[in-house]
């Protein structure tokens, strides 16, 4: 109110007033039938399409039989299939640690794996992963990566690092919208009776015990990456129980607090409580231990083309050696080498690439199609991918609202989605055009079954489900909506069933063919978010230079 | 032409009287929205003669519209005429609290504003050519018509009359137009209860009648509150002009003695005492240094910094960032606004960068002499990102070692700890700060912070001739800071808290609820 000698009263609850009034007199029929051109939005198109679908050249592997046989060779000591975070970081490993020579294929127009982001005249915005929690300072590769890039600016005389308030998720951070009003927050607090918010506050209690407790061996109960959590049996047995039935068990019943855990689960695993195994649930409260100089220990780092910024990164630092648009579908190995049979999507031909080591930054899914020949007998059925879908919605505006004004992460109470993110929010530059990241999980089936859906939804169908649940909460969004793209993600990320994380499979699924076929994706990890996928490609790359 | 004999025609004089004074009626009425669109149009957008000129043509024109649809309207041609009468009470009765409250939305205003004319105009325009063929029988024709145009003319005289004399200065817009619009319903329920053929639809269309009749009523008392609902009462001056552009709602108000400026309902300056806030902005930060050359002026679009700035021959350059065009060109253009900033935007050495300070200042390579804040306050989290330690911290590294950088900071009294934050912000990316303080009547206490990168300011320098407010006893008063202003502990203001926001908004509060 700069300068306020005259009293105006601008506070937003007024604005909204008027517009009740307004639609009040909107609605007396007198007036509808003199102006109704006035009142009713006439459904203007909104315009948008898939995109990104590298499921079509990806499904080739169904049927191999029309990839036109191989015209050249190409040799290197080190292919790496896949550039995904964990492919980029296993690269940017061996770069920096040995003069291997590298080669990376990736089978979509660009690397960057779930943490893709595209953008439009009004800002860039992600196709996938959008934030990352600043990390534990045991992480020490992570904090490396991320002072290398200038996102940890420095350190403190304590030790502590100083992260780049550019980057640091700006205020006001998240809302939900519960009964009818923005609130600050997730968790939802408005309007909750006093029994339930006692429930959540002794679920987030326990969690922060969890949080620090050690295992019997000195390790942490929960860390990132999850490889360094303890064995401790007492801890580990979580994992064969879901996180529904934990709950249960521990008298967990509020329907606000279960709705939270829900949400949480869905948006990191894209799995509900049933699906997820509690040892995972936990871990998504327990888990993160990050410490800044300047900034909270939940605080997180995003951008606004999300961990598509990280991926730039990665690029930044070494562009070379990348091929995509680039299929393998064909692996072949004998005593000194390993044979990779490569589609190029782009020139439509087909060529071997020869490597003394070859790492596979694939999902398991995708291997046990490449792998069927070499190695028929790995077994990967516990690893199963959630569904999704994403749209990035340009918009010129939005409707007024009760409470908090728009936040980076926006949820609403009981919707299928988990929000959107406003993908300006990073950008300093003040614009009243915005691109929202929406996220749509798929999660009320099990994953195949919801995937079918998926793949035989059109654009059209998607557009309608992803206004209706915009609607609920933003009533008259439509006519602010510009442009709508969509993007499936089929297999959007490993689903940390009950028993995958620590059962048999994982562990086998880890192992290197040979010293020949080495593994690295998050998917071995059970969870998918960047910290695995980081881990995976480093460890990789340290078996290959190990051997 | 039904019962149109000598006999008839006797009875039923006192019936044409009425009839031809529902001419009268019905003239004044048609005139009266015609004036009420063009003063709307003018009070809110500006420009009067635009305004008036262009909804006088197009509602003449609708109305012609009206006259020549009138000959396809067959058949029951009272019933007709009640139906339009009815419709352009209701229509033309709320057109001025629709086009008040609508004006928020304004970027299609123009759009609703001409619909509402055309469609009034049209009805209007049916009124005369459908009165004349119900009145046809009646009367011999050079009579019909001679009586006809001559109650309009008269109706519109005495519209065109009482419109500015009584009725707006009394009535208000709101109430007039609803006055109206009842008068237009009392033609209709007139004409249904005089004339026996409408006997068959005389109970349903009194209920409707009485139903709208109620409406306009109930607008009528509850006018003011309507008017509350709109923003333009919340002017106490005359608008003279209004815009809304990609970013901000442009309101200037006008009364006899000053012009004020709001943006988004908050007043930015008084013509009579925005001399104070500018020196004030200005001259401490320049006086103190010798032979600038390069200077940034960060918002400010208003041009009346850069006015101050100008006073100093030593400047070369003087780049100006501010995001909204539409409010640089407005102060380039317009020609009471220029000759207040005395045509700083348009000099030579004043160039005008429109686009978003923070982006700018990111990118900025260039270190300058001395640089000038003049944001609006922080009342909202876009706009408190430019008052955040990342801010200026880009602040500090594009001023020169010994140059100077200006901040307002909102009121030290008002918003004591957002003042405190706005300080102890710049202090924490390294500044050395000198707060101070000037009494802008409009404004209140307002309050600055100097910001240098060594101890060098100091109070001795050469001010300009001509300065109404400052000189060096003010700007010794300045820099005193009574104890209900002083210093309070806060927060740093960052993007990651943007605690500042939080902070004005428990501040003004008090002050605003």
């Amino acid at each position: 109110m700069k300068k306020t000698g005259d009293h105006i009263h601008t506070n937003t609850g007024e604005t909204i007033d008027r517009k009740k009034f307004l639609w009040y007199l909107l609605g007396v029929p007198a007036m509808v039938s003199g102006l109704g051109g006035l009142s009713c939005n006439r459904q203007k198109r909104i315009t948008g399409k898939f995109v990104g679908n590298s499921s079509t050249i990806g499904h080739m592997l169904r049927d191999t039989s029309q990839i036109p046989a191989p015209s050249k060779e190409i040799k290197t000591q080190v292919l790496i299939v896949g550039g995904g975070i964990a492919g980029l970081s296993a690269k940017r490993w061996l770069r920096k640690n040995s003069k291997l020579d590298v080669l990376l294929i990736e089978m979509a127009e660009d690397v960057g794996g779930n943490s893709a982001y595209g953008e439009n005249n009004v800002s860039a915005y992600p196709w996938g992963a959008h934030y990352l929690p600043i990390p534990s300072l045991h992480n020490i590769e992570l904090i490396d990566f991320l002072h290398e890039h200038n996102i940890i600016i420095g350190f403190d005389t304590k030790g502590l690092p100083i992260y780049n308030e550019y980057y640091l998720c700006h205020d006001p951070e998240e809302r939900l919208n519960i009964n009818g009003h923005w609130q600050e927050g997730i968790i939802p607090q408005l309007g909750v009776p006093d029994e339930d918010k006692k429930q959540i506050k002794r679920f987030l209690t326990e969690m922060d015990v969890y949080r620090s407790a050690l295992g019997s061996d000195g390790k942490d109960a929960f860390a990132i990456p999850l490889d360094n959590s303890t064995c401790d049996e007492k801890y580990r047995a979580l994992d064969s129980t879901s996180f529904k039935q934990y709950l249960t068990e521990n008298g967990y019943t509020s329907t606000y607090l279960l709705w939270y855990l829900e949400y949480c689960c869905k948006d990191d695993y894209g799995c509900n409580i049933a699906g997820t195994s509690a040892w995972a649930g936990i871990h998504y409260f327990a888990g993160r231990k990050g410490k800044a100089a300047n900034a909270d220990p939940s605080a997180i780092l995003s951008w606004p083309e999300g961990n598509g910024f990280l991926v730039k990164q990665f690029k930044k630092e070494d562009n070379a050696g990348i091929m995509s648009s680039h299929l393998v579908y064909k692996l072949e190995k004998d005593e000194k080498q390993v044979t990779a049979y490569v589609y190029d999507a782009a020139k439509k031909e087909s060529i071997t690439i020869v490597a003394e080591k070859i790492i596979m930054a694939t999902p398991q899914y995708v291997n046990k199609k490449i792998l069927a020949d070499v190695a028929p007998d790995r077994s990967v059925d516990t690893f199963d991918y959630a569904p999704w879908i994403i749209a990035n919605i340009t918009i010129n505006g939005m409707p007024a609202q009760r409470g908090l004004a728009l936040c980076w992460d926006n949820v609403v109470y009981d919707a299928a989605s988990v929000g959107y993110v406003n993908a300006n929010h990073q950008n300093i530059t003040t614009n009243s055009k915005k691109v929202l990241t929406f996220y749509l999980p798929y999660t009320s089936d099990t994953p195949k079954t919801e995937r079918n859906k998926l793949y035989a939804a059109s654009y059209e169908q998607l557009q309608d489900k992803i206004l209706e649940e915009l609607n609920y909460a933003h009533p008259g969004i439509r006519q602010y909506i510009e442009h709508m793209d969509i993007r499936m993600w089929g297999h959007g990320m490993i689903a940390p069933v009950p028993g995958l994380i620590w059962g048999t499979q994982r562990h086998l699924a880890k192992n290197n063919i040979d010293n020949k076929i080495f593994f690295a994706h998050s998917d071995l990890s059970g969870i998918s978010i960047f910290e695995e996928a980081f881990y995976q490609g480093i460890k990789a790359a340290n078996e290959i230079m190990g051997t | 032409m039904d019962k149109s004999t000598t006999n008839d025609s006797i009875a039923a004089r006192p019936l044409q009287v009425l009839l031809l004074f529902s001419v009268f009626v019905i003239a004044t009425c048609g005139l009266i929205y015609e004036l009420i669109a063009g003063t709307l149009a003018s009070y809110l957008l500006g420009d009067s003669v635009t305004q008036f000129s262009t909804i006088i043509g197009a509602y003449l024109f609708s109305m012609g519209i009206g006259s020549w649809l009138s000959k396809f309207i067959d058949g029951d041609l009272l019933k007709w005429f009640i139906r339009i009468e009815v419709l352009v009470g209701i229509i033309g009765g709320i057109s001025s609290c629709l086009l008040f409250i609508l004006f928020e939305y304004a970027v299609s205003f123009r759009i609703i504003l001409y619909t509402l004319v055309g469609i009034t105009g049209i009805l209007v325009g049916l009124e005369i050519p459908l009165l004349m063929r119900i009145l046809q029988g009646r009367l011999q024709f050079k009579e019909l018509v001679s009586q006809v145009f001559t109650y309009d003319y008269i109706g519109a005289l005495l519209a065109s009359v009482i419109f500015p004399l009584v009725l707006v200065p009394y009535l208000g817009l709101i109430r007039t137009s609803i006055f109206f619009g009842l008068l237009n319903i009392g033609v209709a329920l007139f004409v249904l209860y005089r004339f026996p053929e409408t006997k068959r639809y005389r109970t349903t269309f009194t209920s409707g009648i009485v139903f709208f009749i109620m409406l306009l009523l109930g607008g009528f008392v509850f006018a003011n509150r309507i008017m509350t609902y709109t923003e333009t009462i919340a002017f106490q001056d005359k608008v003279i002009y209004s815009k809304s552009t990609q970013y901000q709602r442009i309101v200037l108000t006008r009364n006899n003695h000053e012009l004020r400026l709001f943006l988004n309902g908050n007043l930015q300056f008084s013509s009579s005492d925005e001399y104070r806030y500018h020196e004030a902005l200005i001259h401490p930060g320049m006086q103190a240094l010798h032979n600038a050359k390069d200077i940034l002026v960060l918002g400010g679009g208003d041009g009346l910094a850069a006015r101050e700035l100008l006073k100093y021959p030593s400047i070369r350059s003087v780049t100006l960032v501010d995001l909204d065009k539409g409010m640089t060109a407005l102060f380039k253009e317009n020609e009471i606004l220029t000759e207040l900033n005395k045509r700083s935007l348009l000099d030579p050495k004043v160039t005008v960068i429109n686009t978003d300070a923070f982006s700018w200042i990111r990118d900025n390579r260039k270190e300058y002499d001395a640089i000038f804040i003049d944001f609006p306050d922080p009342s909202n989290y876009s706009v408190g990102k430019l008052y955040t330690n990342s801010f200026y911290a880009e602040v500090y590294r594009s001023l020169k070692q010994d140059g100077f950088a200006v901040v307002q900071s909102t009121s030290p009294y008002m918003a004591r700890r957002s003042y405190w934050c706005i300080n102890h912000t710049i202090e924490s990316v390294g500044f050395l700060t000198i707060p101070y303080h000037a009494y802008v009547p409009s404004f209140g206490e307002w309050g600055y912070t100097l910001c240098s990168k060594n101890y060098t300011w100091k109070n001795t320098g050469q001010l300009p001739a001509g300065l109404r407010y400052m000189n060096k006893a003010t700007m010794e008063n300045m820099l005193y800071f009574s104890p209900d202003m002083a210093d309070v502990p806060t927060e740093i203001n960052k993007l990651n808290n943007q605690v500042l926001v939080h902070y004005f908004e428990e501040d003004w509060g008090p002050y605003t609820h």
